[in-house]
C-alpha cells in the first residue's frame, strides 16, 4: 500500500469519524419518531462497473450495521476486515458485477433497528477517484483526469479546486451529480484557466460543455451556492470528453415524486410522430390527426407549437404531456381552439385549456405546522378531457409558461391525445401528521418494524381517463410475521393507507416486497405497481430546510427482532359486526413496552366509512380500552370495512437496554480476569522474592510480564465500566413523540331490518 | 398680445377659469404637493389638483365644496378664497396673492362675473414656447425669459410672470420666479424648465469660458470628438492625459473594482507597448473582477434584499446569475429581458428572483422604467406627470404589461412561481375607470393576443433599435460610472425637460450601443479607450471651474466595498463575512445582509437594495467615515495582524527601499517619489519603536491619504 492510499484511508477514517459524530449528536437532539435506521452517505457515492471499492458509511442508528445490501443484486458487499481478521466499523468492500447496470441503485444497511433508509449509489463507466486531500485552494487544486469521475465532499465555505489538461479544441463535459444522487449540494461549477479565473460558470444543475481555448492546464471549482458544506453535501464531479456534436449524456438522477404517474400503461418508448419547426403561429401549423402521440421541444425561448386536426362533435379525447415529470423545470400549457374559417379571416372559439395536474392531496405549504404531506402527486404536466363540441378544424398549442426567455433544446416534452384509456397510478410515502411543529423526521422513515408495531403508509393515486372505480391495495413478499392490510382508495377518492404489522414475535428479517394497487377497469382486473417514495434527509426542521424527496426503486421491508413497540393496540381477530344507524364498541388489547409521558392517547380513525369518526381517548396506563363508533352519525353504508386507529403519543424511550446487560457481563469478566491475573502477580513476586540468585532474573522477567498483563487487565475493567456507563446513560428514558396505529380493524356493516 | 393678467376690459369680458385662475392659482403655489394638492384632501379639506392639471375638479372644489363658503357672490372679497390667500384671515399658508396684487383683483372678478366653468367656446391652450429657447450666456451674466402661450383661436398671450422656472442645476444658473436668469460663475451647459399649465418648455443655455483651446488631446475615438468639441465650443482647455500608474490604478478600480497587484503595477509601468493601455481594459473586462464589480452595482439596483434567512438561497442565484452574465457578457437587452420576462423558479430560472422583491405591477413599472428607461413614472400614477408628458392612461397602460403575471405557490417560503396567465392584459386607470391595453411610453404596440406574456412585448419595445429610452438610459448610467456625473443627471431622470449636457455625445454612446449588439464590454471599452477617460485629474489654469464637461477626471472617493477590499490589499489581510469562504472580496458579496455587521460598510454607504436609484448609495464624506479611517479598532486590527503586510514587511530581511515601493506599488501603483522614500526611511529608522509597528503607521499614514481614498 502506498503512502498515498494509506493517507487516503486514513482520511476516510477521520471523515466517517466525524460524520458518525455530526449525525449521531442530530440523532440524540430528535424527540419526534423512534430511532430509525437511516444510512446517509457512502464514501464514495459510486463506482466503475466491474470494479471493487471500499467504501465507508455513517448514518443514524447504523452503529450495529452489519450487511451492506444494494437494490441490484449485481452489486455486492462485504465487511472490510483489519489485518488481524476482525471486521472494520462501518467499512465494505463492494463488488459491482460486470453486468450491472449503469444507473443509480439503493444502497441500505442491515442493523438492529432493521433496514435503514437508502442512499443513492451510482454505478458508471467511468475510472473513479476519491477526493482525499483538503483542495480549496488552487495551490491545492487536484488532479483530475479527463474521463473520470472524483466523489468528493464539499467542506463549509469553501471551492474545491480541481486541475486538468486539454488540448486546444477538445470538447469536455463537466458534470456535477448532486440532488440526483440524494446530495443536499447545489453545485456552483467553473472551469477557470489556470490562475483560477473563471470562464465558464453552471449554477442550475446543469453541464459546463466546455471548448478548450488552448492547449494546457484548466481548473474546474466546485463549490455550493450559498456555502454550505459538510458531510451531506457531497457530490460526484465528471470530466469525460465527447466528440464535437454527440449529445451529452449526464449522469444518472433519482427520479423525483411525480414521476410515479408517467409513462401510461404500454406507451411505446418512442412517439409516433415529431414536432417539426416551424409550427409557430396560426400561418405556420403542423397537421395531425387522432390519435396522436407526438415528441417536442420547448425550444426556443417562447415557443409556440401548434397543431391542427379536424374533430367531430361529440368526441371525447384524453390529453396527456409529460415534460415536468422527465424532471425538467418546465410547465407545460395547452389551448384547444375551434377554427371556422370564412375566407381569410377566422373565428377562434375556446374549448379548453389544460394546465396542471392538481395533487390529489393538499400538500404541505412546508411551513411550521403540519399541513399535509410534503410530497405532490400532482405535476405542472397535464392530464385532462378534450369534449369537442363543433365539428370541424381544432388549433392545439402548447407552450412552457416557464419558457418565455430560456432558449434549451433539452426542455422536451412528449403529448399525447388518446381516446379513453382509464387507468390508474399509485405512490406511497411514510404517513405522517403533526406530532411536534416543524419536524418531519416520521417521513424519511424507512419500512423497519419493531415487534409489535404498525406502520402506516399514505397512499394516493392519479387517476387517468376517467377511471373511477376502488383500488384495492396490497402487499406482498413480505417477511415471517408480518402482514400488510390496505385501506383502499375508494371510488372518487384519491387517498388510501397502507397497514404493514409485524407480529410481537416476528423474527429478525428483511424482505423485498412488492406493493400494487388493484382495480376493475372496464370488467377486467388490472394491477398497478406502486412506487414508495421519502425524503433525501430527515427533516428536524422543516422552516429552515425544503425537503427533497424522490421515488425508490424497490421496497424492502423489515424487521428488527431486536427491539419493540413501545405500545400495540390490538383488536380483536375476529370481524366487528353492526348493524347500520347503530353503535359498534370494540375492544383494544394494549400490550405496553415503555412507559408514556400523558396519561391518555388520543386517536383517531382511518379507513373509508369510519375517517371522520370523532377523536377519542384511549388510557395510556390501562391494559385495554373500547372504541366506540356510531354508524348513524357517521352514516356509514351496509358493506364491509377495513379501519385502524392512530394518533401521537410520548414515549419514554430507551435505547437499547440490553446493551447494560452485555456491558455488565464484559465488565464482570474482565474484572474476573484482572483479579486472576492479580494473583499471578501476587505468586510470582512472591516466588521472586524466594528465587535463588542464578534464577532471580528469569523469575523479575515473570513478574514484568504478568504486571503488563495486570496493566491491560486494569486497563479493560476501566473500559468496561466506562462502556456501562455509556450504555447505561444511552439507556435513560427519553421523550420521544411517534405515531401509534392500532392493528387492522375488520368492520361489517349489516342493514338495518325494514321494521 | 396681452400683458398682465387682468385684461384692461376684464368688465367685459369673462375671466376664463382654466387660462386665468388655474395659471394664478399655480403660480401662488396653491396647488403645490405640500399645500392643498396634497394626496388625501389637501389642506384644512380644501383639495386642489397638482399644478392644475384637473381644472373640472378644482372648479368642484372652489365653487360647490366647503359648505359652498369658499366664494361668496355678494361681496367677493368676502370670499374664505380671497381672504385666505390675501391673509386677512388666518392662512397656514401665508399670504399669497395681496390684496393690492394684481391675481388678487383677477380672482375678484372672476368671482364678480359669477365663477363660472369656461364655455366650450373659450380657447384651449395649444402650445407653449419658450424665448429664446437656447442662448450662448456669459459668466456672470443674466438672461431674461419670455413664455409664450398659444391658443386655439390663433391669440397668443406673454405668460411670462404666471409661469414657473426651474432649473436643473442652480449652481450654475438661478431662476427668478418672473424668468429672469441668473448665471454663476461655472462653465457648461444648463437648462432651465418652463411650465404653464400642463405644457413646458426649455431653456438651454451654454456658458463658455472662453479661454484659448489650443491643444487638445487626440481622439482616440468617437468619445473624445464629442467631449473635446463641446470643450472647445465652451472654450475649456482640458487637462493633460494622466500618466500611467494613474491609468492603471483608474481604470482597474473602474472595471475591475480593485486596486492593481504589484506585479501588475510593475509590468505596466515598465512596458514601452504603446498599446498596453487598450490592452489592460481587455484584460480587466476579460477579469471575473469585471463580472463581480458590474454584479454589485446591479444587484443592489434590483433590490436583490435579503429580510429573512429564507432568502438566501434566492439571494444568492440571483446574484450569480447577474455575476455571471456579466461574465458571459449577456447582450443588455437580453440580460433586461430575462429579469423583465422572468418564469419559473428561482433556483431554475434565477431573475424571478426580482418578483419575489418587486411583487405588485405598479412597483414592477416603476422600477423598470426608473432603471431601464431612465423615465420616473411614480407621479403618473395619481396625476399627470408634472415634468413631463406622462398621464395616468400612460401609466396604466404601462401596468398592463404585468398584469398577466401569474403565481403559483412555491415549496419555498415567501416565494412564487411565476408564469404567464393567460388573459388579455389590461389596467384599469384608477380616475376614468378605463381599462387600458398595454401601451408603452406613448408608443402603441402592435395587439398582444391572452395567450402572448405581454412582457416578452415590453422586452421587444425595449431593445427595438429606435427606441428612445433604453440604450440612452444605460449609456448615461455607464457615462456616469466612468466620469462620476451623468450626462443627464440625475441618470435616471431622463426627460425634455432636463437635457444632457452633451447631446451629441449621448446620442454618439446610444447608437454605438446600440449597433454593437448592446455590449456592455464594448461600450465599457470604448468609454475607457477614450482619452477623455484618461485625462488627468489635475486641473489647468482654466478648467478647475468645469464640473461638467469632462475636461479633467473628476476625482471620486472609493466605494465602501472598493474601499474596505483595497485596504485589506494593502494591509495583507482579509474581512471576514459570515458563512462565505475566508478571502471572499467585498464587492463579490451577493447582498445587503453583510451590511449589518460591517460598521465600515455601512459607515461608507453601502446601500440596503432597497431602491432603484443609484443614490441610495452614499458617496458623501463624514466625519464618522474620517474617524473610522484613523481610529477604528477594525483598521487597527487589520494594521496589526499577525499575518498582516506588516508584520511581514517588518520580519523580511529586505532593504527598507525595497519594502516601501512595494507599499506604494500596493497602495497607489507608483514608485515613491525621493522625499517620500526619504520621509518613509527615517520614520522607520526611528528608534525606540518595533519595526512592526512603524510598518503599521506607514500603512496607515498611506491608507489617510486621498491619494489612496480616491480614485483620481
Amino acid at each position: 500500500m502506498t503512502d498515498l492510499v494509506c493517507y487516503s484511508r486514513c482520511r476516510s477514517m477521520l471523515l466517517a469519524a466525524l460524520a458518525c459524530g455530526a449525525f449521531a449528536s442530530v440523532s440524540f437532539a430528535q424527540s419526534v419518531g423512534l430511532p430509525a435506521p437511516r444510512l446517509l452517505t457512502t464514501t464514495p457515492m459510486g463506482a466503475k462497473v466491474g470494479s471493487q471499492v471500499e467504501v465507508t458509511i455513517s448514518g443514524e442508528s447504523i452503529e450495529d450495521a452489519d450487511e451492506l445490501t444494494f437494490s441490484d443484486r449485481r452489486i455486492t458487499a462485504a465487511r472490510k476486515l483489519n489485518e488481524a481478521g476482525q471486521t472494520e466499523p462501518n467499512k465494505y468492500v463492494v463488488t459491482i458485477a460486470a453486468d450491472c447496470p449503469v444507473g443509480i441503485h439503493e444502497a441500505r444497511v442491515m442493523t438492529r433497528l432493521g433496514i435503514s433508509s437508502s442512499r443513492a449509489f451510482s454505478v458508471g463507466t467511468l475510472d473513479e477517484v476519491t477526493r482525499a486531500a483538503p483542495n480549496t485552494s488552487l495551490a491545492t487544486a487536484m488532479e483530475l483526469k479527463v474521463n473520470s469521475i472524483c466523489n468528493g465532499v464539499m467542506t463549509s465555505r469553501a471551492v474545491d479546486h480541481y486541475v486538468f489538461e486539454a488540448k486546444k479544441g477538445q470538447r469536455v463535459i463537466v458534470d456535477c451529480a448532486t440532488r440526483g444522487i440524494d446530495s443536499k449540494l447545489d453545485a456552483t461549477v467553473i472551469v477557470a484557466d489556470a490562475a483560477g479565473r473563471d470562464l465558464q460558470v453552471e449554477r442550475r444543475g446543469g453541464v459546463l460543455d466546455f471548448t478548450v481555448p488552448s492547449d494546457g492546464k484548466y481548473v474546474i471549482k466546485v463549490h455550493e451556492l450559498t456555502f454550505k458544506g459538510g458531510p451531506a453535501y457531497y457530490y460526484r464531479l465528471g470530466l469525460w470528453e465527447l466528440p464535437v456534436g454527440a449529445a451529452v449524456v449526464r449522469q444518472q438522477s433519482t427520479k423525483p415524486v411525480n414521476s410515479f404517474s408517467w409513462p401510461p400503461q404500454g406507451l411505446k418508448e418512442q412517439a409516433d410522430l415529431a414536432e417539426s419547426e416551424p409550427n409557430n403561429d396560426r400561418t405556420k401549423t403542423q397537421k395531425i390527426s387522432l390519435p396522436c402521440d407526438i415528441a417536442g421541444s420547448f425550444f426556443p425561448a417562447a415557443d409556440v407549437d401548434v397543431f391542427e386536426f379536424e374533430a367531430k362533435k361529440g368526441d371525447v379525447w384524453w390529453v396527456e404531456v409529460a415534460s415536468e415529470r422527465f424532471g425538467l423545470p418546465t410547465d407545460p400549457s395547452i389551448l384547444v381552439q375551434h377554427v371556422a374559417r370564412t375566407g381569410d379571416t377566422e373565428k377562434l372559439t375556446d374549448v379548453a385549456e389544460f394546465s396542471d395536474i392538481p395533487s390529489p392531496v393538499k400538500v404541505s405549504s412546508n411551513g411550521y405546522a403540519y399541513d399535509g404531506p410534503p410530497y405532490n402527486a400532482g405535476s405542472a404536466d397535464i392530464l385532462g378531457k378534450l369534449e369537442i363540441k363543433e365539428d370541424g378544424l381544432h388549433r392545439l398549442q402548447i407552450t412552457d409558461l416557464f419558457g418565455g426567455t430560456r432558449n434549451d433544446p433539452k426542455n422536451i416534452y412528449r403529448l399525447i391525445i388518446r381516446k379513453a384509456a382509464p387507468d390508474f397510478a399509485i405512490v406511497a410515502w411514510a404517513l405522517h401528521m403533526e406530532l411536534r411543529n416543524g419536524d418531519r423526521n416520521a417521513v424519511s422513515k424507512p419500512l423497519a418494524l419493531r415487534g409489535g408495531a404498525t406502520m402506516a403508509l399514505e397512499v394516493v393515486a392519479i387517476r387517468r381517463d376517467g377511471f373511477d372505480g376502488d383500488i384495492d391495495l396490497a402487499m406482498e413478499g413480505l417477511p415471517e410475521g408480518v402482514t400488510a392490510n390496505g385501506l383502499k382508495i375508494p371510488a372518487g377518492q384519491s387517498r388510501g393507507i397502507m397497514l404493514v404489522t409485524a407480529n410481537q414475535n416476528a423474527p429478525r428479517a428483511v424482505g423485498s416486497g412488492t406493493f400494487f394497487g388493484r382495480a376493475t377497469i372496464n370488467g377486467e382486473v388490472v394491477s398497478r405497481p406502486c412506487r414508495l417514495a421519502s425524503y433525501a434527509w430527515p427533516i428536524p426542521d422543516s422552516w429552515g430546510e425544503i425537503p427533497s424527496p424522490r421515488l425508490m426503486a424497490d421496497v424492502p421491508v423489515s424487521v428488527s427482532g431486536r427491539e419493540f413497540a413501545p405500545i400495540t393496540l390490538t383488536p380483536p381477530n375476529e370481524v366487528q359486526t353492526v348493524t347500520a344507524g347503530e353503535k359498534l364498541t370494540i375492544p383494544l388489547l394494549h400490550t405496553r413496552r415503555s412507559e408514556f409521558s400523558g396519561a391518555v392517547l388520543q386517536l383517531r380513525t382511518m379507513g373509508v366509512g369510519f375517517d371522520r369518526a370523532p377523536q377519542f381517548d384511549v388510557s395510556l396506563t390501562a391494559d385495554q380500552s373500547q372504541a366506540v363508533l356510531d354508524t348513524a352519525a357517521l352514516k356509514t353504508a351496509p358493506g364491509d370495512y377495513l379501519i385502524a386507529f392512530y394518533g401521537g403519543a410520548v414515549a419514554k424511550y430507551r435505547h437499547q437496554p440490553e446493551a447494560i446487560v452485555a456491558a455488565e457481563e464484559d465488565h464482570k469478566k474482565a474484572v474476573q480476569e484482572l483479579m486472576a491475573i492479580e494473583a499471578e502477580v501476587k505468586k510470582l513476586t512472591e516466588a521472586a522474592k524466594a528465587a535463588a540468585t542464578e534464577a532471580k532474573p528469569e523469575a523479575d522477567k515473570a513478574v514484568e510480564a504478568v504486571t503488563a498483563k495486570q496493566k491491560a487487565a486494569a486497563a479493560a475493567v476501566a473500559a468496561a465500566v466506562e462502556k456501562i456507563k455509556q450504555a447505561t446513560a444511552a439507556a435513560q428514558p427519553r421523550d420521544i413523540v411517534d405515531i401509534v396505529v392500532s392493528e387492522p380493524i375488520k368492520i361489517r356493516v349489516n342493514s338495518a331490518e325494514k321494521k | 398680445m396681452a400683458v398682465g393678467l387682468l385684461r384692461t376690459d376684464a368688465a367685459e369680458h369673462p375671466v376664463s377659469f382654466v387660462n386665468d385662475v388655474v395659471p394664478l392659482l399655480t403660480k401662488a403655489g396653491c396647488n403645490v404637493g405640500v399645500c392643498h394638492a396634497k394626496a388625501g384632501g389637501g389642506q384644512k379639506g380644501f383639495q386642489l389638483s397638482l399644478l392644475g392639471f384637473e381644472p373640472q375638479e378644482d372648479f368642484e372644489s372652489l365653487t360647490k365644496e366647503g359648505r359652498n363658503r369658499r366664494l361668496f357672490f355678494g361681496s367677493p372679497d368676502q370670499s374664505l378664497l380671497l381672504l385666505k390667500a390675501s391673509g386677512q384671515m388666518p392662512h397656514g399658508g401665508g399670504v399669497r396673492l395681496a390684496a393690492t396684487s394684481e391675481g388678487y383683483a383677477l380672482l375678484r372678478e372672476w368671482i364678480r362675473q359669477g365663477a363660472t366653468f369656461d364655455r366650450e367656446t373659450v380657447p384651449k391652450l395649444l402650445s407653449f414656447e419658450v424665448h429664446p429657447a437656447r442662448g450662448s450666456i456669459k459668466r456672470g451674466g443674466v438672461q431674461q425669459l419670455q413664455a409664450i402661450a398659444k391658443y386655439s383661436d390663433g391669440s397668443v398671450r406673454d405668460v411670462t410672470s404666471m409661469s414657473l422656472y426651474e432649473s436643473n442645476d442652480k449652481a450654475m444658473a438661478d431662476v427668478s420666479e418672473r424668468g429672469l436668469v441668473k448665471i454663476s460663475d461655472i462653465v457648461g451647459n444648463v437648462a432651465v424648465m418652463v411650465r404653464y399649465q400642463a405644457k413646458v418648455a426649455v431653456f438651454s443655455a451654454s456658458v463658455p469660458l472662453g479661454a484659448p483651446v489650443d491643444n487638445l488631446p487626440s481622439s482616440k475615438n468617437f468619445v473624445d470628438e464629442y467631449v473635446f468639441a463641446n470643450l472647445k465650443a465652451l472654450g475649456i482647455p482640458p487637462s493633460i492625459l494622466c500618466d500611467d500608474a494613474t491609468f492603471l490604478r483608474r481604470v482597474t478600480l473602474d472595471i475591475g473594482g480593485r486596486l492593481p497587484t504589484e506585479e501588475e503595477s510593475t509590468a505596466f509601468l515598465a512596458s514601452k507597448d504603446e498599446g498596453k493601455r487598450d490592452k489592460v481594459i481587455d484584460e480587466l473586462l476579460r477579469s471575473p473582477d469585471y463580472a463581480d464589480f458590474f454584479a454589485n452595482k446591479w444587484t443592489a439596483l434590483l433590490k436583490n434584499r435579503r429580510d429573512d434567512a429564507s432568502d438566501t438561497v434566492s439571494n444568492f442565484a440571483f446574484h450569480a446569475w447577474v455575476r455571471d452574465s456579466f461574465l458571459a457578457n449577456k447582450p443588455y437587452d437580453q440580460f433586461v429581458r430575462e429579469v423583465l420576462a422572468a418564469t419559473g423558479t428561482v433556483i431554475g430560472n434565477p431573475p424571478v428572483a426580482w418578483y419575489k422583491r418587486v411583487k405588485e405591477p405598479k412597483q414592477q413599472i416603476e422600477d423598470v422604467a426608473q432603471l431601464f428607461l431612465g423615465v420616473r413614472m411614480q407621479c403618473a400614477q395619481c396625476h399627470h406627470h408634472p415634468f413631463e408628458r406622462w398621464s395616468q392612461d400612460d401609466y396604466y397602460s404601462l401596468v398592463a404589461f404585468f398584469s398577466q403575471v401569474g403565481r403559483k405557490p412555491s415549496g419555498t417560503r415567501g416565494e412564487d412561481l411565476i408564469f404567464h396567465k393567460r388573459g388579455l392584459a389590461t389596467a384599469t386607470n384608477i380616475k376614468t375607470a378605463i381599462a387600458l391595453k398595454p401601451a408603452a411610453l406613448g408608443d402603441a404596440i402592435p395587439e398582444i393576443a391572452a395567450d402572448e406574456d405581454p412582457r416578452l412585448k415590453l422586452a421587444d419595445w425595449m431593445g427595438g433599435k429606435t427606441n428612445p429610452f433604453f440604450a440612452k438610459s444605460l449609456v448615461n448610467r455607464y457615462w456616469k460610472h466612468f466620469f462620476i456625473r451623468g450626462l443627464i443627471e440625475p441618470e435616471d431622470d431622463i426627460r425634455d425637460t432636463n437635457p444632457p449636457t452633451n447631446p451629441a455625445l449621448l446620442e454618439a454612446l446610444e447608437k454605438h450601443f446600440i449597433a454593437s449588439g448592446f455590449d456592455l464590454k464594448e461600450l465599457v471599452r470604448v468609454i475607457t479607450q477614450s482619452h477623455a477617460y484618461q485625462l488627468s485629474e489635475q486641473p489647468n489654469q482654466h478648467n478647475i471651474v468645469d464640473r461638467q464637461n469632462y475636461s479633467r477626471y473628476y476625482p471620486r472617493r472609493l466605494q465602501a466595498e472598493v474601499l474596505l477590499d483595497a485596504i485589506d490589499w494593502l494591509a495583507g489581510t482579509q474581512t471576514d463575512f459570515a458563512n462565505l469562504p475566508p478571502g471572499t472580496r467585498a464587492v463579490a458579496l451577493p447582498d445587503n445582509s453583510y451590511n449589518a455587521s460591517s460598521q465600515f460598510l455601512r459607515v461608507f454607504g453601502r446601500p440596503e437594495a432597497e431602491s432603484v436609484c443609484e443614490c441610495e448609495r452614499v458617496q458623501s464624506s463624514s466625519l464618522a467615515q474620517s474617524l473610522h479611517l484613523l481610529n477604528a479598532a477594525e483598521l487597527k486590527t487589520k494594521l496589526a495582524a499577525p499575518t498582516g503586510r506588516a508584520e511581514r514587511l517588518a520580519k523580511e530581511d529586505n532593504p527598507a527601499e525595497a519594502k516601501i515601493r512595494e507599499l506604494y506599488l500596493a497602495a497607489f501603483s507608483r514608485e515613491p517619489r525621493p522625499q517620500e522614500l526619504k520621509t518613509a526611511i527615517d520614520y522607520l529608522n526611528e528608534p525606540g519603536t518595533a519595526a512592526n509597528a512603524n510598518y503599521q503607521d506607514l500603512i496607515w499614514a498611506l491608507i489617510n491619504t486621498k491619494e489612496f481614498l480616491f480614485n483620481h
